[in-house]
């Protein structure tokens, strides 16, 4: 299960918005042996298609790693990234270009309805459902 | 020549490359699709045709999506 603290859901949901239309990303940080996500750090999207795809710039991404783990100290847990307008799920993409394997992936979906959270772990070869909870309310 | 390569969020590996390798080479021998990791000098991206000069590099694996 991942568990968000309420300020680092709402930083992300926020950061979706502002996003629209186009897709963000960021780096999830807390700890990687409970689960729980203690802040964002938001990545630039640099894709050229930045409607429907994301893409972190390796310097950006390093630098925002850095700044999780040798800045405040805490591990990085996984990654997030915005469907302004859906699925729910990861997208043939996501599962072909994943690359951290025993991480979390998190996507924030803005479809037509409230905003929805969803988050899979990475096992090198599919993505496996996890159960999301914020402020421990059980949200997902 | 031995080249120290900082896995992020992995671990840390002595690899051990021919004097004129390139960095493709350097993530071939760690396993990585040049297409999923890149390999950062002093915290810049270098070309995965590019000779091996550094000593000490980090690999990342790349972060992309739909």
């Amino acid at each position: 299960m991942v568990e968000f603290t309420e300020q680092a859901y709402d930083d992300m949901l926020e950061h979706a918005h502002d996003g629209v239309p186009h897709e963000i990303c960021g780096v999830l940080a807390g700890d990687r042996d409970t689960g729980v996500v203690e802040d964002v750090v938001r990545v630039e999207n640099v894709s050229d298609t930045p409607r429907t795809n994301y893409m972190m710039e390796p310097e950006k991404q390093l630098e925002a790693v850095d700044e999780v783990e040798e800045e405040r100290g805490l591990d990085v847990v996984g990654f997030y990234h915005s469907h302004p307008e859906g699925p729910e799920h990861p997208s043939e993409t996501d599962e072909a270009r994943a690359t951290w394997p025993d991480h979390t992936y998190v996507i924030v979906s803005l479809g037509p309805e409230e905003p929805w959270v969803g988050a899979w772990t990475w096992t090198g070869h599919e993505f496996l459902k996890q159960d999301v909870d914020v402020g421990g309310r059980g949200e997902n | 020549m031995k080249v120290t390569a900082d896995v992020k969020n992995g671990d840390v590996h002595d690899v051990e490359l021919a004097d004129d390798a390139v960095y493709a080479e350097l993530l071939d021998a760690l396993g990585f699709n040049p297409e999923a990791a890149v390999v950062l000098v002093d915290g810049r991206p270098v070309p995965e045709d590019a000779r091996v000069d550094a000593e000490d590099v980090v690999v990342m694996r790349t972060l992309s999506g739909g």
